[in-house]
């Protein structure tokens, strides 16, 4: 189960939410741009530290003194690919592998690879590819450790809608294979509505409203809210 | 632009200049051949170290932590901007037998003036400053976020070094060691002081033409350009083509 308590602050508002979810649950993130959103997931992953707080992940303290970055059971999709550009796309994708002959490691790979349409990139550097086959690698090379917690931020961005609703198709199936935790950030509820079952409206560093989509879409919490999803 | 390198590279003409019949070995005290050897050996050996010392401590210069950060940067900048004569007459006090530090080193065997271990000391300390500087420049040019992603994906901090890193950096760190390749060689006002022997090259150099002129001077010149350039072009070029490949 993950158990976070975060507070961080902002330059015009503090961050403060708590957030408790099952294993294999599946939270959607969902706020106006700059509501905080990336800032709970970065401090998840680890990557910003929060000024108080806990965060607790099945056995592992992730805040305070927790774990190092590398020893994270999580895996965090930023809204950048930072694809390494030194290595091929098939490198970039392996890269957290420690051991490929370990149980179906390669099944996994291979499944990735066809699944997000890789196969064709395999052998190319990651210099070369486009904007939409980079989020693929991103996504693949975050989903090879076959993680227990998935952040994903914006996960995707530069990719059309179709190739977008094969992904999420992709992904659930991965989910009901692996049943890693969840949490998405996307501006588009009708991405986040498709990933997750539940959701959380951020706004200004708080959780303002959290329950079903149908629920949040029957009674917005604020004026902000509605306006949000009126707009999709 | 033309103009600009034929500025530049007009010293070289020098090189043509009629000084009477180079003298080559035998007819100079301390042959040109055990001065090459001095210098090449021991600057070998002193970038040994500054890549040893000197890459932790750029590393840890590239990933800022405050003010602490600022405080080390200016120590290492200090060592750079000390003028080579003056740092090795410090360098003679500060090791002399009238300090803790240089009579202990004397006390257990370790001479503190005219010594090969001297002689590298002096290149460490004149050339590390610049590479530091230089390699904090190229690990810097690194974005943090694939470092932290490569953290994120398992490896640990040494392992995130080994495989992006310094492969990312490689072209910058070559520029680095270039650099204090050509320092630690060419150092002579340092050295001239706290290792007049064995000699090097800058002050077998020096030696000749004080006792025998410019023809004796003109060969070993000649073998020190093409010692002290060809090495840090060679390292350039390898970088370049294998960051190119990559």
């Amino acid at each position: 189960m993950l158990d976070a308590h975060i507070v961080k602050a902002r330059r015009t508002f503090t961050v403060d939410v708590r957030i408790q979810l099952q294993p294999g649950e599946r939270l959607g993130l969902f706020g106006a741009s700059g509501a905080g959103k990336s800032t709970i997931l970065s401090c998840l992953a680890g990557i910003e530290t929060p000024d108080a707080g806990e965060i607790v992940f099945r056995d592992h303290r992730l805040f305070p003194v927790g774990l190092p970055l590398y020893q994270r059971p999580l895996a965090y999709l930023t809204q950048s690919d930072w694809l390494f550009p030194h290595l091929s796309v098939a490198d970039n994708v392996c890269f957290g592998i420690k051991n490929h002959n370990s149980d179906g490691t390669e099944e996994w790979i291979e499944e990735l690879a066809k699944r997000l349409d890789l196969t064709s990139l395999w052998n190319e550097s990651a210099r070369q590819i486009s904007g939409g086959q980079a989020r693929r690698v991103a996504l693949a090379r975050m989903l090879a450790r076959r993680p227990q917690l998935v952040l994903l931020d914006e996960p995707f961005t530069a990719i059309d809608r179709s190739a977008t609703n094969d992904l999420i198709s992709a992904l659930l199936d991965w989910h009901a294979a692996l049943g890693f935790t969840l949490i998405a950030v996307d501006h588009r509820t009708e991405i986040l509505e498709q990933l997750c079952t539940r959701a959380a409206v951020v706004e200004s560093g708080r959780v303002v409203q959290e329950g079903s989509w149908s629920a949040l879409a029957a009674a917005p919490a604020t004026p902000q809210l509605a306006r949000l999803l009126a707009g999709k | 632009m033309l103009v600009f390198t034929l500025a530049l590279l007009y010293p070289l003409v020098g090189l043509g200049t009629p000084v009477g019949s180079w003298q080559w070995d035998g007819s100079i005290p301390g042959s040109t051949a055990s001065a090459v050897r001095t210098s090449l050996l021991l600057t070998v050996l002193a970038i040994l170290i500054d890549i040893l010392l000197g890459t932790p401590v750029a590393w840890y210069l590239s990933h800022p932590r405050g003010r602490d950060a600022v405080v080390w940067e200016a120590a290492v900048l200090i060592s750079v901007l000390m003028p080579p004569l003056a740092l090795g007459i410090l360098l003679s006090l500060a090791f002399g037998p009238q300090n803790l530090l240089g009579g202990w080193l004397l006390r257990i065997g370790v001479p503190t003036s005219n010594s090969p271990t001297v002689f590298v000391a002096t290149q460490v300390y004149v050339s590390i400053g610049y590479y530091i500087l230089a390699a904090r420049a190229a690990l810097a040019a690194v974005p943090r976020d694939l470092e932290r992603v490569a953290s994120l994906l398992g490896s640990p901090p040494f392992e995130v070094f080994r495989r992006i890193t310094f492969p990312l950096a490689k072209l910058g760190l070559a520029a680095a060691l270039s650099l204090a390749w050509v320092r630690a060689l060419g150092e002579f006002g340092a050295v001239i002081v706290t290792a007049y022997y064995p000699a090097g090259m800058p002050v077998q150099i020096w030696v000749n033409l004080q006792d025998a002129g410019m023809p004796a001077v003109m060969p070993l010149l000649v073998v020190f350009l093409l010692t002290a350039m060809p090495l840090p072009w060679l390292i350039h070029l390898i970088a370049q083509r294998r960051s190119s490949n990559a």
